[in-house]
């Protein structure tokens, strides 16, 4: 069927007294359309469960994808219920969290695996959600995941998920070959970045803290402490802060003191270790490596496609760079327009200031 | 207590783009590191595999320094985590790696087996050494952080791939080896899976989930040209410690410094 174009669209006479149709909004949708309408306002009877820890208070990209996920494949009268294990401070609304029940004690620092199954089964017992959804990551979803599967045995359930939609889910199976699908399971460990987290619409995130029980029959593990390796000795691969040098750089001494200074870990483009600047297990990129750095300061590095393509899982990209149209501008999230030596070097005193001036609060 | 015995589990893998049978790496940490501590505590070890004994991929084990590998015969409705299990009662410390390379690889075998077992699982290990009655592990956790647990005895540990482990092949050593079959149990446990799998070969790109959106022409063209523009923040003004600042500041807000 084709519309009919609304003759009444603004338009305007054109030279020869011929009427164009401008191209805006029609009227009725040049409301403020940021507000998104609410999910579903419907009596919610069953529901979705989505698992995860959070970290620092707030959800890794990678779990709030598996909330929205959730959301988008429930349908009007299912409920998207967020459990998130460990502090919350953040709004799950905007990913499409129906209600938010939050165990601030069952955090992913604490190793207690036993504790965490016991009070996830009782809630499950308790509201039989018709799915359950956990992120597939290392930060201990994938390991209480994998342990739920195996608890709740009735239960169909696929792990490491790299496709899903309403009918189907899919997985690499036989070390990566071949690609398996299968009906949606009651228990999916989705893998990261396989759900656009853009939705169209939002939800009420009613949020209450859930006490938990603390009774166990058995204790067979003892948490001995989590511990943080010095940046320095870290595989690139692993880095949370890098500090990335290219052919900007003419002072590798002030590159190396502002790694030190922000105790980040360095990188290199490939031109910089070509030059003998660095060595060759430095250099990131499509023939080097690629990291996933939460901060990536890209000093002097133009942003050519292969560099960018060791970059791409880096949240917080910044850079320090003469040329403000260089493609590394383009991706970074923040750039410095300016000569790479000096706004280092300003930086690492502004830092040894900051330092100091906490030093002297907390003494 | 002294561990007495230790089981390593080690499934079979193929190379990528030829084909050709191989053992799989992350097995071959678990049995590198099973190997060294039945040295130190002089435990029988015992390498298990289920499926098929003519599996070249098993030489490869051998050559690392397995003196025999047990071959629980399987059929292909066979539930080995059942089969394993009959074999691994009387076992102190049970080692798998965290993936398989064959059929379903989904890491869950070590927490199936666990759960047959009642006994616990600790997953994503780098080291292991045991302390008392106790093992003491060395987990993974992503971005240079680490976990020490300690856990009870018998347990499954599953090792992770980034195990700093080195693999030691030797010629001599698959020679010397040894592949047995083990019987089949006379009532085979027949696997009690509701899954229904549709393989395919893995060429196509997996689909993003993304959520159905009504969108009027106009919507779509203003989303088209809003998201070409992605770039962030750009700071041109200002001299060399007032843009230091910005970037200061910006790490301060997302919270990825301390001071
Ligand atoms: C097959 C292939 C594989 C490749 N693999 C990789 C790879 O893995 N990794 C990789 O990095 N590259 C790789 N490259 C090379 C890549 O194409 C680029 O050549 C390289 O990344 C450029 O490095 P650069 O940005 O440091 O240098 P340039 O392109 O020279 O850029 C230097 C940048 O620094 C800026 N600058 C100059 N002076 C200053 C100053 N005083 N202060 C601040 N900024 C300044 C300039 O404006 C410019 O943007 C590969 C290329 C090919 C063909
Ligand atoms: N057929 C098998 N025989 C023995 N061990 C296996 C077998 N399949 C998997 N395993 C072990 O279980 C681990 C995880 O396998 P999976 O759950 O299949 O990904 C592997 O790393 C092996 O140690």
């Amino acid at each position: 069927m084709t519309t009919r174009i609304n003759p009444n669209r603004p338009s305007k006479i054109a030279a020869a007294g011929l009427k164009r149709i401008v191209l805006t909004a029609p009227t009725n949708l040049q409301v403020p359309h940021q507000q998104k309408p609410v999910r579903t306002k419907k009596n919610l009877n069953a529901s979705y469960l989505v698992i995860a820890h959070s970290e620092r208070g707030t959800l890794c990209d990678h779990a709030l994808q598996t909330i929205a996920a959730a959301a988008i494949l429930a349908d009007a009268e299912t409920n998207v219920l967020a459990l998130i294990l460990g502090e919350l401070t953040e709004d799950l609304a905007n990913v499409g969290a129906d209600q938010v029940m939050v165990m601030p004690e069952l955090d992913f620092e604490h190793f207690q695996p036993e504790l965490e199954l016991a009070n996830i089964s009782a809630l499950i017992e308790s509201i039989q959600p018709l799915r359950i959804f956990i992120p597939d990551n290392h930060t201990g979803d994938g390991d209480l995941g994998r342990r739920l599967i195996a608890h709740q045995k009735t239960k169909t359930a696929v792990t490491q998920v790299v496709e899903m939609d309403v009918g189907h889910v899919a997985t690499y199976q036989a070390g990566g070959t071949s690609i398996a699908q299968t009906a949606l399971p009651e228990i999916t460990l989705l893998v990261a970045n396989t759900v656009d987290t853009h939705l169209p619409f939002t939800a009420l995130a009613q949020r209450s803290n859930q006490a938990i029980s603390n009774q166990l029959t058995s204790n067979s593990y003892q948490d001995l402490g989590m511990q943080t390796i010095a940046a320095t000795e870290i595989a690139l691969e692993e880095a949370d802060f890098i500090v990335s040098a290219g052919n900007g750089v003419q002072n590798v001494a002030t590159l190396e003191s502002l790694a030190h200074t922000l105790e980040a870990s360095i990188g290199a483009s490939r031109v910089a270790v070509d030059d003998g600047k660095f060595s060759r297990d430095k250099q990131i990129g499509a023939s080097g490596k690629t990291v996933s750095a939460s901060a990536y300061l890209a000093i002097g590095i133009s942003g050519a496609v292969q560099h960018l393509q060791g970059i791409k899982d880096c949240r917080h990209v910044i850079a320090i760079n003469t040329d403000a149209s260089a493609p590394m501008v383009k991706r970074a999230d923040l750039s410095v327009i300016g000569d790479a030596e000096e706004i280092m070097s300003a930086l690492i005193t502004l830092i040894a200031e900051a330092k100091s001036a906490n030093l002297k609060v907390a003494a | 207590m002294n561990i007495k015995r230790i089981a390593v589990l080690v499934s079979t893998g193929r190379h990528p783009t030829s084909g050709v049978p191989r053992h799989c790496r992350n097995d071959s940490l678990a049995l590198t590191i099973g190997i060294d501590l039945s040295h130190s505590d002089a435990a029988k070890l015992d390498v298990l595999h289920a499926g098929n004994a003519n599996n070249p991929a098993l030489m490869d084990y051998l050559a690392l320094g397995a003196d025999q590998i047990s071959v629980i015969p399987t059929e292909p409705d066979t539930d080995i985590v059942d089969s394993l299990a009959e074999r691994l009662g009387d076992t102190d410390l049970i080692l798998t790696g965290s993936r398989a390379e064959n059929d379903q690889d989904s890491g869950l075998l070590p927490y199936l087996l666990a759960e047959k077992l009642n006994i616990p699982i600790v997953a994503n290990v780098l080291e292991v050494r045991q302390i008392g009655d106790k093992l003491e592990v060395l987990q993974f956790f992503p971005k240079g952080k680490r976990r020490r647990v300690a856990v009870n005895l018998p347990a499954v540990i599953a090792i992770h791939p980034l195990a700093a482990v080195e693999l030691r092949f030797a010629y001599a050593r698959q020679l010397q080896g040894k592949i047995h079959s083990l019987s089949t149990p006379v009532d085979r446990n027949q696997a009690t899976s509701i899954m229904q799998w549709q393989i395919q070969q893995a060429t196509r790109k997996p689909n993003k989930l993304k959520a159905q959106e009504n969108l009027t022409g106009h919507e779509r063209l203003l989303s088209a040209i809003t998201s070409e523009n992605k770039g962030g923040t750009v700071v041109n003004d200002g001299n060399s410690v007032e843009k230091a600042q910005v970037i200061l500041s910006y790490l301060r807000e997302h919270q990825l410094i301390t001071f």
